[in-house]
């Protein structure tokens, strides 16, 4: 029980310094103001992308009777609902468009990320109760636990309490435990967010596997801590190092290797993917237009089919038959074209990831994001649900356009008023439009995404921590 | 004087940990250097296909049209904003914010929202460019190399002896000399950046004085507190907790209150009316577009007239009506950044961090204003296509080659 007893003082040491106070403080008032903000911010979002799906559904289902192809032009908006558990890491949220407009022929951008809009005052402002436990709650473990046994040593006390007491395996189990007793405590408001999101609809194993990986991180600052405590000479000096390798592993490695990803796998942007599919597209054909050459087989075969000799005498409209062909061709090369792009993000994504080996806080942030449902895999997710609800639609339409439409009427219509009238088609077609509400991942499939990096997590705990034994160990040949 | 100047210098340079710091300094600044070069270069080259492959997309879009409408209807345009000879040292919305869009002549306000930037997980954390190294990291390396100016001499048991060899000032020169050893060491790399960019003598002359004034801050900052008599420990953990507040706190919490009280449309909203106003239109009667369109361009008035269901000029006549009365929400939209970028300029002046980037954002015009204007560009743009189809559309010219040679060709934003 020594280990116990050790903390137990160190407790009391904190107690009486002010400096101890007062970093505690500051950081639960920083700590509880962006908790509410965000959990404010994060809730308005969800209730406003909530409320224009809704909108968008019944703009579109309450559309009066028109031609469906102008339907499809129409079109229809989807909106990414956040995660709930975006109220503790907004992850990718505010960075990326909230919406997509879906229509024929078109795979547009996701637009109006919410980040575009706000005041820009420097890199790092974006703080969220994740950025705080990821950036700051280190320099307060930092600042309690510099002088665990440096203090000691400058004090002359460490040789006496290795011999009248402790190991040096003890003194270092016990300084740890005193930290990790601050660690446990710094992680309840996490798991406060997370039990409030559970009241909103989010499980609790997912709130508690999050306040645990909050936790399991902050143990590897806790351990580090300990590590270079025990090996400087004086307090100043442990404070100087800690204070070097925060900046370091928080800041300049994430960043480090944002350029080494952008650099070693650069991915083409969307006009630059377009233009290349475009030329590849001139050979799919057009298909507003039915006598495009591309469609003259399609054309002959389905006259052929019918026994028939003109377009006007086939018991389908030929131009919705067309409309129906061109947009699965069309839909087939625009999706390999999304799918390389996002896989090249992913592979960028996944190669600034693997700094996760070099720092703590690239780990935490990847096991973070991706255990809220706010990383780059669940846009890429949404961005994938709304192609497959854009192709439903268009192609509903479409076949709308083939079977209730006179071929006759269609082509006439530009210029025949009679026969524009006759190819509206009455609105209930318009309920051909599946509704649409993008929800959060269940917890394992974010476990399974978050799994590497709380790998890198665990060896961030368990390294320092044999590292701390190993520097116990040496305090009592050479204290 | 001269003689204590140059004692501190060798002093200095005989500090291990001074030149630890020192090297760490210019490590830095060269990664982030180099990897704003970089990306600049890869930006350029980007941009120098693109204009090739939407030339040649053009022409081949072009060559199968009959008739001016269609002509208009199938003709992209590349628009973009190349990087400035700077913006390696700040990529600011470079990396955020679309810097090039392909628009056509439909409804501007349904094209210009269209975000084709960067890999969102790699602008979420941040690229480590000059200007964060600038604003973020010398301030830290600052602190740390002088938070125990007088407390390691005390430690050594030098200090009352150096109190009596000289006065105060010591500490002065001790600090400045230091704080300015490492911005040099900062600004080394960027100088070599700047020369191989072929920026501006007078751009890079006031990167450097942005980027001294701020260790000029810093280093004020660590000589006050040398004052105090604490342990070297307590004095840097106060000066930490001072940068947390100057980069992070201040800055969050403004960002928070100025989006609080700065209200503007959601985007959404503009998008969401001109798609209603456009489609509205096709079951409203002519006059209902050709009215209010006569009305902003009466030289049409007298070509007005749409007699069959579906005409060109109506159909884009539509297509600018969708524009006009989005244009309110759009104005309050742009505005609403504009004047949120104004308030943070403001604040930004009790935060020297947040300062010093967007002070280097502005020179190396990747700011807020820069994509503003840049965004004006384009729209003035898109009115100059209307300019040249519409009279083509109104008087139903002949559709030929030779008219074509006057189509409007984007060219960027002319160096200020």
């Amino acid at each position: 029980m020594t280990a116990l007893r050790i903390a137990r003082e160190e407790w009391r040491y904190w107690v009486r310094s002010r400096l101890v106070l007062t970093a505690t403080a500051l950081t639960a008032l920083v700590l509880l103001s962006t908790a509410l903000t965000t959990a404010a911010q994060m809730t308005a979002e969800r209730e406003t992308r909530s409320r224009l799906q809704d909108e968008a559904y019944l703009a579109f289902v309450s559309q009066p009777a028109r031609h469906p192809h102008r339907m499809v032009h129409y079109g229809h908006y989807v909106f990414r609902t956040p995660a709930l558990l975006a109220a503790f890491e907004p992850g990718l949220d505010p960075v990326t468009g909230q919406s997509i407009f879906l229509e024929g022929h078109r795979q547009n951008t996701a637009t109006f990320p919410a980040a575009a809009d706000s005041a820009r005052l420097g890199a790092l402002p974006t703080i969220s109760p994740a950025v705080i436990y990821r950036l700051f709650a280190p320099l307060l473990l930092i600042i309690l636990g510099f002088g665990a046994i440096a203090r000691e040593r400058e004090s002359a006390t460490l040789v006496p309490l290795l011999m009248q007491r402790a190991s040096g395996m003890g003194l270092v189990a016990g300084k740890s435990l005193a930290l990790a007793g601050a660690a446990a405590v710094l992680s309840v408001p996490a798991l406060g967010i997370g039990l409030w999101a559970t009241t909103q609809g989010e499980t609790l194993a997912a709130a508690l596997a999050m306040a645990a990986t909050c936790l399991v991180y902050l143990l590897g600052w806790c351990a580090i801590t300990v590590c270079v405590s025990a090996r400087c000479r004086s307090r100043h000096t442990a404070l100087a190092t800690l204070a070097a390798l925060w900046i370091v592993l928080a800041l300049v490695i994430p960043a480090f290797g944002v350029a080494v990803a952008a650099r070693s796998a650069p991915i083409a942007g969307k006009i630059d993917t377009d233009l290349r599919m475009l030329s590849e597209l001139r050979t799919v054909g057009d298909g507003h237009n039915a006598g495009d050459p591309a469609f003259a087989r399609l054309r002959a075969e389905l006259l052929a089919q019918h026994g028939v000799e003109r377009p006007e005498d086939l018991p389908v409209n030929l131009r919705g038959v067309v409309a129906q062909y061109a947009e699965t061709k069309l839909t087939r090369v625009l999706d390999t074209y999304a799918e390389r792009q996002r896989a090249d993000e992913l592979a960028q994504a996944n190669l600034s990831r693997r700094f996760g080996w070099l720092s703590p806080v690239v780990a935490f942030a990847s096991a973070s994001r991706a255990l809220a449902g706010t990383d780059l895999e669940t846009h890429h997710r949404f961005l994938r649900e709304a192609e497959t609800l854009r192709f439903g639609f268009v192609q509903a339409l479409n076949r709308v356009h083939a079977q209730q439409l006179a071929y006759a009427d269609d082509i006439a219509r530009s210029r025949d008023a009679d026969a524009e009238r006759r190819t509206r088609v009455d609105p209930a077609a318009w309920r051909v439009l599946d509704e649409f509400r993008f929800r959060t991942a269940e917890l394992p499939t974010r476990l399974q995404a978050a799994a590497p990096s709380l790998v890198m997590l665990l060896c961030w705990v368990l390294l320092p921590m044999a590292l701390g034994l190993w520097a116990g160990r040496r305090l009592e040949t050479s204290p | 004087m001269m003689a204590a100047l140059q004692r501190e210098g060798r002093f200095m340079l005989r500090d291990r940990s001074v030149i630890a710091w020192m090297i760490v300094a210019v490590l830095l600044s060269a990664v982030a250097v180099t990897a704003g070069m970089v990306e600049v270069a890869a930006q350029r080259e980007t941009l120098t296909r693109l204009i090739k492959d939407d030339r040649a997309d053009r022409s081949a879009q072009l060559a199968q049209q009959g008739d001016w409408g269609s002509a208009a209807y199938y003709a992209f345009h590349l628009t973009y904003d190349p990087p400035s000879a700077l913006a390696f040292a700040a990529l600011g919305e470079r990396d955020a914010s679309p810097w090039k869009h392909r628009i056509r002549m439909l409804a501007l306000e349904g094209q210009i929202h269209e975000a084709d930037v960067a890999n969102p997980e790699l602008a979420l954390i941040g690229r480590l460019d000059f200007a964060s190294v600038a604003a973020f990291l010398l301030p830290l390396l600052i602190i740390i190399a002088l938070h125990d100016l007088r407390a390691r001499e005390r430690q050594a048991g030098r200090h009352e002896l150096l109190l009596s060899l000289s006065d105060g000032r010591l500490w002065t020169m001790r600090a400045g000399l230091r704080g300015m050893a490492l911005a040099s060491c900062v600004l080394i790399p960027f100088w070599a950046g700047a020369a191989l960019s072929g920026a501006s003598g007078s751009a890079t002359a006031a990167v450097t004085v942005v980027v001294l004034l701020h260790a000029a801050f810093w280093t004020a900052v660590c000589r006050v507190s040398a004052e105090l008599v604490r342990p070297a420990a307590v004095i840097l953990t106060g000066l930490i907790a001072l940068w947390w507040m100057l980069a992070v706190l201040v800055p969050a919490g403004a960002r928070v209150l100025i989006d609080r009280a700065v209200s503007m449309p959601e985007g959404a909203q503009i998008t969401l009316l001109q798609r209603e106003v456009v489609n509205d239109a096709w079951d409203l009667p002519k006059e209902a577009t050709m009215t209010p369109f006569t009305a902003a361009y009466p030289e049409w008035s007298g070509h007005a007239a749409v007699r069959l269901p579906f005409e060109w000029k109506w159909y884009f006549a539509f297509q600018e009506i969708g524009d006009l009365r989005a244009a309110p929400v759009s104005a309050a939209h742009r505005s609403g950044i504009a004047e949120r970028d104004r308030w943070a300029g403001r604040i930004a002046w009790v935060s020297p961090p947040a300062w010093v980037e967007r002070t280097l954002q502005r020179l190396a015009e990747t700011d807020v204003a820069a994509h503003l204007r840049y965004l004006d560009h384009v729209r003035r743009f898109h009115a100059s296509l209307r300019e040249f189809h519409y009279p083509k559309l109104f008087r139903d010219a002949d559709f030929g080659t030779e008219g074509l040679s006057g189509l409007p060709v984007y060219e960027p934003v002319k160096p200020r």
